[in-house]
């Protein structure tokens, strides 16, 4: 029999095997995630701008490696699955599912109260403030040391525009709120909080995790910052909700 | 033949699991679409809790998997490429020497903990002495450039910035050592689980298979042999991180031992990428340096999603091994950091 004659009978043998299709089928479901994270944008819901990579790079992995199972899928040894097997190959799969049929949504109020503020955590380190307008990472980098609070008490009195998501306690007054971004630097699961106290907010008009847009006049107080709200107008979550340091 | 001999030893199941049958698959399709009404339907993201667990656990996946894929990827790529043998001679080195090699080899692999597990569980697979993969497995999340500039940037410009970067490179290394150590000579057969997916399926009625349908059974098989257990770990590490408050543990600031035990904890239950971690362990401004080093030695090489790869790919032995010896290793390191700087 030639090489060529052995290779054809060879690959007449083979069969579909059910575990290796199987499993072609969970890599398949999770490159489709990826992809699907990718194209939607809904990456940034989960990760910082400085990790997005790992989206393409997951998805194109994911997906030879899918392809690549499923071309290997003939063999002359078709394995059958296993029952526990099978069952947890849909508990792999079940993150898709649950994470594609969820609404688009970010971490909000609930999660302000378990996580370290960006003061505390030095997440910014010493950002140059410069002398343009203030963001509020700007902000939130000034608190993390001496030199950035004193530079930041320097521009005391300046307007700013800075857009956020209410935080409201049982004892903030009603005609504050806490203006709140979180900045993550990887992934959601890092995420730390920058926030400042706005006062002179319509008591009642807005409520915990409304996007805000607010400009007002900044006052650095030690390590507390407030904004004396001159205007404080809703707005529509912003495509990428979390700040990168 | 030699191919069969690679992939036997470490993978044959025990014992032939019963079969799944159509009305399995069934059920299983079931569940999957019974999960997409629930969610439709029973809206539980309307749970400000819930919301804040899908979407820690929708985060932790999205960026580890990746990692698990690279690392998987690493792994089958060692598994056609490199012959059987050519770590033997890594084993032949004196143990003194071997160890140390081994845990900086890690400089060399910039990836997340998630990626260190499979090319580690490959490495022993293919002859490696377990000692030295295990010690390469913990010190490469900790070691590697990526993770020092990160701990070098979440740290900078403050007086500890030396202490922190230097400690960790150092510290991490020498637990990973300490670890190994502990870990032993003992045969690969002994420590690893047997994969109920993949590796055995590589030889064809005793004809071993071209080298890229090798490849991709060994990708496929240690990705889904990886990922069931990052599911499980991400599931209790997102629950930890929606109810823990980081406060609590500020506490115990003050208590010099408990202090460092307490962090060692609590980066074990926030499951963090060691090349974030940094910037969360500065946040915890009331504990000294070394009770932040101890965070971010330790919990790069255990937390709650790794320790379900590990109980996934190790015999429980050595899973409860690692740990424990991690665990203490970490411990005293840090006590002796927290004398030395007083």
């Amino acid at each position: 029999m030639t090489g060529v004659a052995r290779t054809l009978a060879r690959r007449a043998e083979r069969r579909p095997s059910p575990a290796r299709l199987a499993g072609a089928a969970v890599l398949g479901a999770w490159a489709g995630l990826f992809w699907w994270l990718l194209a939607s944008g809904r990456d940034a819901l989960y990760l910082s701008e400085r990790t997005r990579w790992v989206v393409p790079v997951g998805a194109s992995l994911l997906s030879l490696a899918a392809l690549g199972r499923f071309a290997t899928s003939r063999t002359t040894r078709p394995e059958a699955i296993g029952r526990r097997e099978a069952w947890i190959m849909g508990a792999v799969v079940a993150p898709v599912v649950l994470l594609a049929s969820l609404p688009p949504a970010t971490l909000g109020q609930f999660s302000a109260g378990t996580r370290s503020s960006v003061a505390s955590a030095g997440v910014l380190g010493s950002r140059e403030m410069g002398s343009g307008a203030l963001t509020l990472v700007d902000v939130a980098a000034a608190q993390t040391t001496p030199e950035g609070e004193r530079a930041l008490a320097a521009r005391a009195g300046e307007t700013v525009d800075l857009v956020g998501f209410v935080v409201r306690y049982p004892d903030t007054p009603a005609d504050e709120l806490l203006l709140t971004r979180y900045v993550v630097t990887c992934c959601v699961a890092d995420a730390t909080i920058a926030q400042v106290r706005v006062v002179n907010v319509t008591p009642g008009r807005f409520r915990p995790n409304d996007w805000v847009r607010v400009v007002g006049t900044i006052y650095p107080i030690g390590r507390e910052v407030i904004v004396d709200a001159r205007s404080v107008e809703p707005v529509e979550r912003p495509d990428r909700p979390y700040l990168t340091p | 033949m030699r191919a069969a001999e690679e992939i036997r030893v470490p993978s044959l199941p025990a014992r032939a699991p019963r079969a799944a049958t159509g009305r399995t698959a069934l059920a299983v399709l079931a569940c999957l679409a019974g999960l997409v009404v629930l969610v439709r339907l029973g809206q539980p993201q309307r749970l400000a809790w819930a919301q804040a667990a899908f979407i820690i656990f929708g985060s932790i996946l999205i960026q580890a998997l990746p990692f698990v894929v690279i690392g998987a990827t690493t792994s089958a790529l060692i598994e056609v490429l490199v012959p059987l043998g050519t770590l033997e001679r890594l084993a032949r080195l004196p143990r003194p020497l071997r160890l140390p090699a081994a845990a900086l080899a890690g400089v060399a692999m910039p990836i997340c903990e998630c990626g260190s597990v499979p090319v580690a569980r490959r490495l022993v697979a293919k002859g490696l002495p377990p000692s030295a993969a295990i010690a390469f497995m913990l010190a490469a999340p900790v070691v590697n450039p990526v993770v020092i500039a990160s701990t070098a940037v979440a740290y900078r410009g403050r007086d500890v910035l030396w202490l922190i970067v230097g400690g960790r490179f150092l510290l991490g290394a020498l637990v990973a050592i300490a670890v190994g150590w502990t870990a032993g000579a003992a045969a690969p057969e002994s420590l690893l689980r047997p994969s109920p997916v993949g590796d055995h399926e590589a030889v064809e009625l005793g004809r071993p298979e071209p080298r890229w349908r090798r490849f991709f059974l060994h990708l496929g098989g240690d990705f889904l042999f990886m990922g069931r257990y990052l599911v499980l770990g991400a599931t209790l590490a997102a629950l930890v991180q929606t109810f823990l408050p980081a406060s609590w543990v500020s506490r115990l600031a003050s208590t010099p031992v408990l202090g460092i035990a307490a962090m060692m904890v609590l980066a074990a239950l926030l499951s963090l990428c060691s090349e974030s971690d940094a910037f969360v362990a500065a946040s915890f401004t009331p504990f000294g340096p070394a009770a932040q080093l101890a965070f971010l030695v330790f919990g790069p090489m255990v937390d709650l999603k790794l320790t379900a790869l590990y109980a996934g790919t190790f015999r429980s032995d050595l899973a409860r091994t690692i740990v424990i010896a991690a665990f203490a290793a970490t411990l005293v390191a840090a006590m002796w950091v927290q004398v030395a700087t007083g």
